[in-house]
C-alpha cells in the first residue's frame, strides 16, 4: 500500500451576502437604471411609465427606447391609480427565496382604468374567495426593507372597498 | 436549395428526481442516443446542437454544449451552439439542427436535451427562484408569479370567456397521466380519475396539484441526417416536414396577447402546416406531442393549433377527440403532466415519440393503432409568449 497522501483543510464562509437580483427588486438608483425616474415617482406615491415623444406610445414595462418607432425622446406620464383584475390566483406553494414567509399571497393582473396599460400584481388584504373578476383595486406603495442598505419601493394593489380600512 | 431532414434514432434516460447530475444526464442521453442508431457514432457527428435552460442555475455551469461534445467524444466540426428558449429550448435545438441540414451546412447533427432541476435538499426555493425569471423578472416575477400562478390566470380566463369547466381541465391530467403509466421513463406513472385531480391540492387555483406538470431531472437525444444519409442507415426515419415559430414582441403581462388565447400557436401551425402541406390538421395528423405543462393550455392549444373553434377545446377532450384512438392522440408519452418537464429536454423526447410511434416501438398500451404516419410536437415557453410547431412524417415533403 502506497503511504497516505498529505491531508489538509479548507473553509468557506458560513453565510454569504443575499446575491444580488436574487430578491428580484432592481437596484433603483440613478447609478443602476436608466429607469430610476419610473421608481423615484413610484417612491414619491406616483405610478408612471415612459410614452414616447415621436410617435405617442405609452410603454408597459418603461423603456429607454420606444419598440414601436425606435425613438430614445421618451418622456414619464402618469398613469391611473385605479382599476380592475382581469384575472387573479393565490399562490400557496413554490415561493422563491424570501417570499415563503408571506404564502399564502393573491396575485393578479390588473387592467388600469383608462389606459391600455395590463400590469402584474400581489393583491394585498384580499382573500382568494372574496374576489371575482372585474373588482374594482387601488395602487399601494411598499417599501421594500432588506437585504442590503438600498432604498426601494415597489407597487401593489389593495380591493378598492379595503382602501378605506389601509388608510385608517 | 433547402434539403430533407430526417430524425434517424434517438434515446432517452429516466426522468424524475434523479441521484445524478447534469452532466451524468446528458451521457445517459447519449449513450441511449447512440445505442439506438448502430451505423452512426461520435466521429460521425458534425454539428451539435444543446437545449438546455437554467444550467447556469440548477448546475452552475455554463457553456455547456462544448461539454457535451467532450462527455460525448463529438468532435462538432461544422456547429455547436446551445439553445436557450425556456420551455421550448429543446425543440429549438431540434430546428437548428433541421435548418443547419437543410441548408447544406452539415449531413449529421446530435441534439441533446438536458435539465437538472431538483436540487439537494433544503434547496426548493432556490429552485423556485431560478423558475421565477423566465418571465420578466423586473416586472411581473417580482410579483410571486411562477408558472402555476401564470397558467391560473388562463385558466380561470378561458373558464371565465368560454364555459370551460375544472372537469374538463381535469380529464387533460386524466389521460395523460394514464398515458405516462405505459411509458417506462417517466416521472407521474399514475392511474387516476377526474375526483382525484379535483381531490389534489389547489396549488393556484383554478390548477390543483395534478394539473400541473412537475420539476423533473431528465436528458433525451435525437440524431438527424440529410435525407440521402438517413437512407443509408435506416429506413425508417422520420422527416421534419414543417416548422414554425411565433413570438409576437410580447412578453410581460402587458404585451402577451391575451390570457385566454394564444395567437402565436396559430401563426406557428399555419407556418409549419403549409411547409407539410397539410390543409386539414384534425384529418390528417395522427399523433401530436403538444405543451401540456398544464391542463389547461393544452385545451387552449386545441384551438389555437387551428383543431377546433375557439372555445370549444374542453368539449374536444370531453368528446374524447384527443385520446389515443380518438381524432388526434394527443400526448401518447405521458406529456409534461405524466413524463415531467426537465425544460430543455421536453421538446426532444416529444419527437423522439413521434419518431416511436411510426416505427412502432412504444409500449402496446400506448400505442397509436392504425400505424401513424404523419405527427406534430408543440411547445409554448416562458409566459407562453412564444410557440413552436414542427410537423414529423414518415415520408419526405
Amino acid at each position: 500500500m502506497s503511504d497516505e497522501p498529505p491531508r489538509g483543510s479548507t473553509s468557506l464562509p458560513d453565510s454569504v451576502d443575499f446575491p444580488r437580483l436574487f430578491d428580484f427588486y432592481e437596484i433603483q438608483s440613478e447609478d443602476e437604471t436608466r429607469i430610476h425616474e419610473f421608481y423615484a415617482n413610484l417612491d414619491d406615491g406616483s405610478l408612471t411609465t415612459t410614452e414616447c415623444a415621436d410617435c405617442g406610445e405609452l410603454h408597459f414595462p418603461p423603456r429607454v427606447v420606444c419598440p414601436e418607432c425606435t425613438s430614445d425622446d421618451l418622456s414619464y406620464a402618469s398613469l391611473p391609480h385605479t382599476g380592475t383584475l382581469h384575472a387573479f390566483s393565490v399562490m400557496r406553494a413554490g415561493a422563491p427565496i424570501g417570499k415563503v414567509d408571506d404564502l399564502p399571497f393573491v396575485v393578479g393582473i390588473v387592467d388600469l382604468d383608462g389606459v391600455d396599460v395590463r400590469l402584474s400584481a400581489r393583491i394585498d388584504d384580499a382573500e382568494y374567495d372574496d374576489l371575482t373578476i372585474g373588482d374594482p383595486v387601488t395602487l399601494k406603495v411598499v417599501d421594500i426593507e432588506g437585504p442590503a442598505d438600498l432604498e426601494r419601493v415597489f407597487y401593489r394593489f389593495v380591493p378598492a372597498d379595503a382602501d378605506a380600512d389601509v388608510d385608517a | 436549395m433547402t434539403r430533407n431532414a430526417a430524425i434517424v434514432g434517438g434515446g432517452h434516460t429516466d426522468w424524475g428526481e434523479r441521484d445524478a447530475t447534469w452532466k451524468d444526464l446528458a451521457q445517459e442521453a447519449g449513450k441511449a442516443t447512440f445505442d439506438d442508431v448502430p451505423d452512426v457514432g461520435p466521429p460521425d457527428v458534425e454539428g451539435l446542437f444543446v437545449g438546455a435552460v437554467q444550467p447556469e442555475r440548477f448546475a452552475f455551469q455554463s457553456h455547456v454544449a462544448p461539454l457535451v461534445a467532450e462527455l460525448l467524444g463529438v468532435e462538432a466540426d461544422s456547429m455547436i451552439a446551445r439553445t436557450e428558449l425556456a420551455c421550448a429550448s429543446g425543440q429549438a435545438a431540434l430546428r437548428y439542427a433541421w435548418l443547419a441540414i437543410a441548408a447544406g451546412q452539415l449531413d449529421t447533427a446530435l441534439v441533446i436535451g438536458v435539465e437538472k432541476m431538483n436540487l439537494p435538499d433544503g434547496h426548493d426555493e432556490e429552485m423556485q427562484t431560478s423558475m421565477s425569471n423566465v418571465v420578466d423578472r423586473e416586472f411581473d416575477g417580482v410579483n410571486g408569479l411562477n408558472a402555476p400562478t401564470y397558467f391560473s390566470f388562463l385558466g380561470q380566463r378561458h373558464m371565465h370567456e368560454y364555459g370551460t369547466t375544472q372537469e374538463q381541465l381535469a380529464k387533460v391530467a386524466v389521460k395523460n397521466k394514464t398515458h405516462a403509466a405505459n411509458n417506462p421513463y417517466a416521472q407521474f406513472r399514475m392511474d387516476i380519475d377526474v375526483d382525484d385531480v379535483l381531490d389534489s391540492y389547489p396549488i393556484a387555483p383554478p390548477l390543483h396539484l395534478f394539473d400541473c406538470s412537475g420539476v423533473t431531472d431528465g436528458a433525451a437525444g435525437l440524431i438527424l441526417m440529410s435525407e440521402e444519409k438517413a437512407r443509408e442507415v435506416t429506413d425508417e426515419a422520420t422527416y421534419i416536414t414543417g416548422s414554425g415559430q411565433s413570438c409576437m414582441a410580447g412578453n410581460s403581462v402587458n404585451n402577451v396577447p391575451s390570457f385566454s388565447a394564444w395567437p402565436q400557436a396559430t401563426v406557428a401551425a399555419e407556418q409549419a402546416y403549409e411547409q407539410a402541406g397539410i390543409d386539414d390538421p384534425v384529418k390528417e395528423l395522427d399523433v401530436a406531442e403538444i405543451h401540456d405543462c398544464f391542463s389547461i393550455s393544452e385545451i387552449i392549444e386545441y384551438e389555437d393549433l387551428g383543431w377546433v373553434e375557439k372555445g370549444e377545446g374542453g368539449q374536444f377532450i370531453e368528446d374524447g377527440r384527443s385520446e389515443l384512438d380518438g381524432d388526434i392522440a394527443v400526448n401518447p408519452r405521458g406529456g409534461l403532466l405524466g413524463c415531467g418537464h426537465p425544460l430543455g429536454a421536453t421538446g426532444v423526447s416529444q419527437a423522439l415519440e413521434v419518431h416511436k410511434q411510426f416505427t412502432g416501438r412504444v409500449e402496446s398500451a400506448r400505442q397509436v393503432p392504425d400505424g401513424p404516419e404523419t405527427g406534430l410536437i408543440h411547445n409554448l415557453s416562458g409566459s407562453a409568449s412564444v410557440h413552436s410547431v414542427m410537423t414529423l412524417g414518415r415520408d419526405p415533403r
